[in-house]
């Protein structure tokens, strides 16, 4: 990373210790390796932490700052014209060899009486290590009595072994003050679409059999889980599940007007003792409505249904729809007009076109239940209203454009990721709230939750690996040498334990310019940019959230030729920026590029609305791939690559997004996260097409979706190893599909795979070195 | 006493209670801030009042118009379109979900109310005088 900038830039020294490095846009291209740095170093001024554990300041995967070093004034923010904010990721998954967050269990939680921070390793102790003085506020507190006491010995403890004062990530078990009722058990409803569409798309078929197999998996330690079916078309139909019998009825309810529930009881029950039963129907479902011809759907009664049913419990109703709700509350018309599409009526809609979806959200929160939307339509859905009711409920929206169970891909990948939101431990009744340093103000909220007073966020159920933007304001001058973010959700784990899980992070503070820059964070930024684009898109227009995003990166980069380079206001030949942002430009550039944002008349709103949720739920590690995809050339990859090495599968190093990089013969594999494409050169030799397709030669080969057959021979197994480990090597639920894409085939397919390519132009979207010559423009036009 | 000393004796009646509301609407945005009240609360409180208010500043503003009053009718068409077009556009409810995000241009719309009303009060009163003096004989 240094021998590049040496060889471009001049060098600064920064008060701390962290070293600016400037680099030219316009001479140095993309570096795709580079958005696998870790973030810039967080350089603490010495014993400001009482740990000399590692985990001391929280992981960038948990909570990571868009500025490493944090401005002292409010005015060196502006002068950076670096937009300062969190990004958090309070619940992600573990994978396998990660440890566990560790757990305090004698409920002794010190926290400041005034304002209410949580011990961490940034506190200090005095009078004789009686007190602690409060990191964010400078309060001093009295260390709770039992805070040296080892309860599970019941002996004396070593206060500096508790998990508080050594990890940044801990989570506190909650004594009685932390409940307003007993931490309920974990409710899920299935709200099943049988109506035509529904069962002939296959999804029903797919999805109870998808529960059926995931029974086990559904968290249930302690027993308590219940569950409950509602199938509904444009009648409702409830299942009674009795306890032990097997035998289920069906109720049929055709009022969805006034929605009652037709039995008190057997509707909602208990996962285990009702388990012969469940199975039994989930079995019979799909063949019970095989010939249903009922077009339409009662969504909104339906949703209303499971609230009766839950409300005095919460939990989570998981919705699965393949139809645009037609009838009953809710109802929505098809609004889909190709004339809007392009133009500022758009933005129109992507907003709710009914106000249910945004009320009955408010009485979900309320009731601490929380919706997830499975997607599936093959025509217009409405996914923009309809992910309103996951969005302020916590929940999540997944989409399955024109999904048909036929296509054994379609229905692996639902499968697979329903399989896994059900396998899912989800943290139940939750409120997050950050807190910060004295002077520091979290000022506005993005992502999944509703905003219940100023600064807390309601989340009925915190699914897994969700992130959440929060941007932060400096409210006066900050004088201390470090400052302290907490973050902590207050909720009950799926098996019946209230709990906090706090995440600390501290940074240092800087009056120093050279420091904010040198230790700005281009994946924060990038995360908080997307963020706030998506919703300038919604309630401005598009076209106001692509300027706003081609205007900030003009604002940084005028900032730093102002004040860093010698250039100072006048013109440049150069386009400068710090070595650690080199990436900000062509990720600006892939948001503006990316199906939520991008400048077309040709975007479904569907597809729209789903990538606008995408972009504002995904965590940095699965947002950076959507934004800049990863670009593998496979026929010429090293020998070692696609083999098993120290760290797992070795991947090949990772192209530049450019078509440039296509050649005519090649096999090359192109993902955003999402979706896999293996494009293949027209000019393939036969051996190519032999070895990996198992088909004589390129012409005989079929684009489209697919599997990729493992075949005896290393190459074959080694580009299954590589797609393999791309599907695995990310947190989350996604499940890519994989498109065989010929570099002749048909044209949608192509340019599809194509526009992962965003350093060439596209339409009216200009190249990499077009955009960068027009930031240039501004740069130097623009005269700060 | 001639009915314009009547149209503006209401009038100033009327200005008094919108003033009050706008003063209503403005303690209500503070507690929100200051979290005395919650969001949800905050709205359904709120929502309850728009129309209302609304509405009685359409009546005046029509009432200015039939009697021939082109200042007042006037000063207050710019007001009544707004509104007007705010209801047409579906956005004249308040929005739970978005209230924290929204709340600096409510307040600023709802100070600019105030003051409007403030001077509408002092105009009001003014001609209500002047009507009652050139109807001495
Ligand atoms: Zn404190």
């Amino acid at each position: 990373m240094g021998a590049l900038a040496d060889q471009f830039g001049q060098m600064n020294m920064g008060q701390k210790g962290l070293r600016l490095f400037t680099t030219n846009l316009l001479t140095s291209p993309p570096e795709p390796m580079e958005l696998r740095q870790p973030p810039p170093e967080i350089v603490l001024p010495p014993n400001s932490c009482l740990s000399q554990s590692p985990f001391a300041n929280a992981d960038s995967s948990y909570q990571r700052s868009t500025l490493n070093a944090i401005p002292t004034t409010n005015s060196l923010l502006n002068k950076s014209k670096i937009p300062l904010g969190l990004v958090i990721t309070p619940y992600r998954s573990l994978k396998e060899g990660e440890d566990e967050v560790p757990v305090v269990t004698d409920t002794v939680i010190a926290r400041c009486r005034r304002c209410r921070t949580y011990i961490n390793p940034y506190v200090q102790f005095i009078d004789g290590g009686n007190r602690w003085r409060c990191c964010m506020c400078s309060l001093s507190n009295e260390v709770p009595q039992l805070f040296d006491w080892d309860q599970v010995r019941n002996q004396p403890g070593d206060r500096w072994a508790r998990a508080e004062l050594n990890h940044a990530v801990v989570e506190f078990v909650a004594p009685t003050e932390y409940m307003v009722r007993p931490p309920q058990p974990a409710v899920y409803i299935f709200l099943v679409d049988v109506s035509h569409n529904a069962i002939q798309s296959g999804m029903v078929a797919t999805a109870t059999r998808t529960i059926l197999e995931n029974l086990d998996r559904i968290p249930d330690d302690n027993g308590r889980t219940k569950v409950s079916i509602i199938a509904f078309d444009t009648s409702l139909y409830f299942f009674t599940l009795p306890s032990g019998g097997a035998d289920s009825s069906m109720l049929v309810v055709s009022d969805i007007d006034d929605v009652f529930l037709p039995k008190p009881t057997d509707l909602l029950v208990n996962l285990q003792e009702a388990r012969p039963a469940l199975e039994s129907l989930l079995g019979r479902l799909s063949d019970m409505f095989q010939d249903n011809h009922t077009i339409g759907s009662a969504l909104g009664p339906a949703l209303q249904a499971a609230f009766q049913l839950m409300a005095s419990i919460g939990g989570k109703i998981i919705a699965l729809t393949a139809t645009l709700p037609s009838v009953g509350v809710g109802a929505l018309k098809n609004r889909e007009d190709p004339k809007a599409l392009g133009t500022s009526k758009e933005s129109g809609l992507l907003q709710a076109a009914s106000p249910f979806y945004k009320t009955f959200a408010i009485e979900c929160s309320r009731a601490q239940v929380s919706v997830d939307m499975f997607l599936f339509s093959s025509g217009y859905q409405d996914v923009a209203t309809l992910a309103y009711l996951p969005h302020y409920t916590a929940g999540q929206t997944y989409f399955y454009p024109a999904f048909n169970a036929s296509r054994t891909e379609d229905a692996i990948k639902f499968a697979h990721e329903f399989g896994k939101v059900l396998a899912m431990p989800i943290m139940l009744e939750a409120v997050m709230r950050v807190r910060a340093s004295k002077n520091l103000r979290m000022s506005s909220f993005h992502g999944n939750f509703f905003v219940r007073s100023t600064d807390l966020l309601a989340m009925p159920a915190v699914p897994q690996d969700l992130s959440y933007a929060i941007e932060v304001q400096i409210e006066d001058t900050i004088t201390s040498p470090f400052v302290v973010f907490q973050t902590a959700v207050l909720h009950t784990t799926c098996y019946g334990e209230r709990r906090i899980r706090v995440i600390t992070t501290a940074l240092p503070t800087t009056s120093n310019l050279s420091d904010v820059f040198a230790s700005a964070d281009q994946v924060a930024i990038a995360t908080l940019l997307a963020n706030k684009a998506v919703e300038r898109s919604i309630t401005h227009k598009l076209e106001d959230a692509r300027d706003a995003l081609f205007n900030k990166m003009v604002e940084i980069l005028s900032a730093y030729k102002a004040s860093m380079t010698a250039a100072g206001a006048g013109a440049s030949a150069q386009l400068a920026i710090s070595e650690n942002l080199k990436m900000l430009a062509v990720l600006v550039l892939g948001l503006l590029k990316n199906v939520g944002i991008r400048q077309s008349a040709q975007i479904p709103p569907d597809l729209r609305a789903y990538a606008q949720a995408l972009l504002t739920s995904l965590p940095s590690q699965l947002l950076i791939p959507y934004v800049y995809p990863n670009f593998y050339s496979l026929h010429t990859m090293p020998p070692e690559c696609g083999t098993v090495g120290e760290h797992g599968v070795i991947m090949p190093p990772p192209l530049p997004l450019t078509s440039e990089r296509l050649e005519r013969h090649g096999l090359y594999l192109i993902e955003d996260g999402q979706t896999l494409f293996l494009w293949i050169g027209r000019d393939a030799v036969p051996q190519l097409v032999m070895d990996v397709f198992n088909l004589p030669n390129y012409e005989v080969l079929r684009g489209g979706k697919t599997t990729l057959p493992v075949l005896d021979n290393p190459f074959s197994q080694r580009v299954n190893a590589i797609i393999q480990k791309t599907r695995e090597i990310r947190r989350g639920v996604y499940h890519q599909h994989l498109y065989i894409v010929k570099e002749d085939g048909e044209p949608p397919l192509r340019l599809w795979a194509l526009s992962c390519l965003i350093q060439d132009r596209a339409d009216v979207l200009p190249s990499y070195q077009q955009f960068i010559s027009q930031l240039k423009d501004k740069v130097n036009g623009s005269g700060y | 006493m001639a009915y314009v000393g009547w149209l503006y004796l209401f009038s100033v009646l009327m200005a008094a209670a919108l003033l009050f509301a706008a003063v209503f609407f403005m303690i209500m945005f503070s507690d929100l801030e200051s979290d005395y009240i919650n969001p949800v609360d905050l709205c359904n409180k709120l929502n309850q009042f728009v129309i209302p208010e609304h509405a009685a500043h359409g009546f005046l503003t029509v009432l200015f118009l039939l009697s021939g009053q082109w200042i007042a009718f006037l000063l207050n068409a710019p007001l009544l379109a707004f509104n007007v077009r705010k209801i047409m556009k579906q956005n004249h409810v308040y929005d739970a979900t978005e209230i924290f995000r929204t709340l600096e241009p409510h307040k600023k719309e709802i100070f600019i109310k105030l003051g409007f009303y403030l001077l509408s009060f002092f105009f009001y009163l003014y001609s209500m005088i002047v009507a009652l003096v050139s109807d001495t004989p």
